[in-house]
């Protein structure tokens, strides 16, 4: 049944508040959850975490103090939400399983918002993008082997496969060349400008996690590993932020984060299998219904304009976890050996890539190789997790 | 669709000449098995939860020789925390008995199986963020390597996979209930770190 976010109104802000007791939830069982469970509460953690940090930025945009303490209010709630989303995260976890549920993550969610693109270019940035985090996932997998005697299979149960993507080492490009060219707001399709908001939320906070988490192990190769990881993560920001038309006003930006908000409870809501959670995720929709209707109200006050004219008149079809082994196989048959050259893509090793390679690696072999050479040595042979037979590229590129 | 095992902590070419790494992959090891028993109906079942037992057995009374004494010295407040790591693993254990005599197609045996498997897990996340990064910390190399000398004494004494080819007499012996396994594990423990500890 199509939603329409514009036509509900949720719970009144000032009863959005929660107790300690409200706030303190049962985290979900490492163990015997259901993969996609952990998927969704990543996401909407990241979400949660961009809403925060754009209402900061906002605020600090804005004079009037009014509306700074509407914004103050809305946003206390929001670092609430955030909290009860990501304290479902079990504290038994180690850095490296949650880091491998971020992949899967990275994975699967970009993978599904390239195959519901309608736009071309845009849906070549998710193409490109999500074969980088596929060989981050498969990097880590191997680490994760090697300190923790685990398989990634027993985190992410053969919905995704584990295998080499492009390689991590070539990920290092000249940063201009990681800028995309933006959506245009008045043409585009709604949906994309919700899909590039999702993607950056979600690689924006596989970055903070990174840059964050990397330094508390202290196995050398983990701590490298996590550095290299992290700068691509730095790279893959840029590609996505750079994706949304600036020419967005504030207040139409705050619209968009609020509804896209809306759009992703109410999708998760609908394919929750987990039922404790899947009443936080209806919670928190009925909480963002009103976040939305302050946010179309202070953009109707500053910029005499109705939302409704940059908003889809029904939510899109439902953002879903599922498995994309087939369509992953596709995009690295097809596009394991791009590079970006300016706002395009190009197959050849181009002089400004070659210069930062060169510059970057420094005559040695990368963090994400030498994990691999380790792995190697322990084990005598690589971890894969191959569900659907061979990997569908015969040569891949040296060093895997 | 691949299928490779991950051997035993002790049995992979890794170097294992630091404690804490070992013990690590030891606490990996431990959670595979827990998955196996889980996974598995009749008698692969029994078989792996067998293993499991013995694999908990020897990882625990090598913990308890090796690695919580050096601990109980190493740093300031080590006392409580080695005490708090002893009374997990008196829950464990408790939870271990009630799990014991029980046979593993009972239907009671998958729930009792979770609460020990919960506490075992958390167990080992304690270990290895409030007393093993302490250890790493205090212990120089050499003192790394022969506590890892200890822990894989006490794997050789019950070895909780079959080696083939090289089944030792001590590992075709009927091994008998946990309580003189550990004992034997500890007899090991305390010959092999005879010279160093």
């Amino acid at each position: 049944m199509p939603f329409n976010p514009l036509e509900h109104r949720g719970i009144p802000l000032d009863r959005q508040v929660r107790s300690w007791r409200e706030l303190n939830v049962e985290p979900i069982d490492p163990d015997h959850c259901d993969p996609y469970t952990r998927c969704r509460v990543i996401t909407m953690n990241g979400i949660e975490v961009e809403a925060i940090m754009f209402s900061h930025q906002l605020a600090r945009h804005t004079k009037d103090p009014e509306v700074k303490r509407q914004l103050a209010r809305t946003r206390y709630v929001e670092a609430q939400q955030q909290k009860a989303v990501n304290w479902l995260l079990p504290g038994v976890s180690s850095v490296l399983e949650t880091t491998i549920a971020y992949e899967q993550v990275a994975v699967d969610l970009t993978a599904w918002v390239a195959r519901m693109e309608p736009d071309p270019y845009l849906k070549q940035a998710y193409q490109f993008g999500v074969l980088e985090d596929f060989d981050h996932l498969y990097r880590y997998a191997n680490l994760y082997e090697m300190i923790e005697h685990r398989k990634a299979e027993a985190i992410v149960d053969g919905l995704t496969e584990v295998m080499p993507g492009r390689p991590t080492r070539l990920h290092h490009r000249n940063p201009v060349d990681n800028v995309r060219d933006p959506y245009d707001r008045t043409r585009t399709d709604p949906l994309s400008k919700l899909h590039a908001l999702t993607i950056l939320s979600a690689e924006q906070q596989t970055m903070n996690f990174y840059m964050n988490t990397g330094p508390t192990y202290m196995e050398p190769i983990a701590r490298q590993l996590y550095q290299e990881i992290g700068l691509i993560e730095e790279e893959h920001v840029t590609h996505y932020e750079s994706l949304v038309d600036p020419g967005e006003t504030w207040w139409e930006q705050l619209v968009n984060h609020e509804y896209n908000e809306c759009y992703l409870y109410y999708s998760f809501m609908e394919q929750e299998s987990d039922p404790k959670v899947k009443a936080l995720w209806e919670l928190h929709l009925n909480m963002e219904l009103e976040h939305l209707h302050i946010a179309c109200d202070l953009m109707r006050r500053h910029d005499n304009r109705d939302p409704a004219e940059v908003l889809a008149p029904e939510l899109p079809n439902v953002l879903t976890f599922e498995p994309n082994k087939g369509y992953l196989r596709e995009l690295l048959a097809t596009q394991i050996d791009l590079t970006t050259l300016g706002a395009g893509y190009v197959r050849e090793a181009h002089e400004r890539f070659e210069e930062m390679q060169a510059r970057i690696h420094g005559g040695e072999a990368a963090p994400s190789d030498r994990v691999m050479d380790q792995h190697q040595e322990v084990f005598g042979r690589q971890y894969r997790l191959e569900t659907e037979g061979e990997h569908p590229v015969a040569a891949l590129p040296e060093n895997q | 669709m691949t299928h490779t095992h991950t051997p035993h902590a002790g049995d992979d070419n890794a170097a294992d000449t630091d404690v804490v790494t070992l013990l690590m992959r030891q606490h990996g090891d431990i959670r595979n098995l827990f998955d196996e028993v889980e996974a598995s109906t009749g008698d692969d079942r029994k078989d792996a939860f067998r293993r499991l037992v013995r694999l908990l057995a020897v990882h625990e009374t090598a913990e308890e020789e090796v690695v919580h004494p050096f601990a109980r010295r190493a740093f300031p407040g080590a006392e409580e925390v080695v005490d708090e790591r002893l009374a997990e693993e008196h829950k464990a254990k408790e939870s271990l008995a009630a799990l014991e005599d029980l046979d593993t197609e009972d239907p009671e045996f998958l729930p009792r199986l979770r609460v020990l498997r919960e506490s075992v897990q958390t167990h080992a996340r304690a270990e290895e963020r409030y007393e093993f990064t302490h250890i790493r910390r205090s212990a120089d190399t050499a003192r790394l390597a022969s506590m890892a000398k200890g822990v894989k004494a006490a794997e050789a004494m019950a070895p909780t996979r079959p080696h083939p080819g090289v089944e030792s007499r001590a590992a075709n012996m009927a091994l008998g209930p946990v309580a003189a396994l550990m004992d034997r594990t500890k007899d090991a423990v305390r010959k092999a770190m005879g010279k160093d500890g």
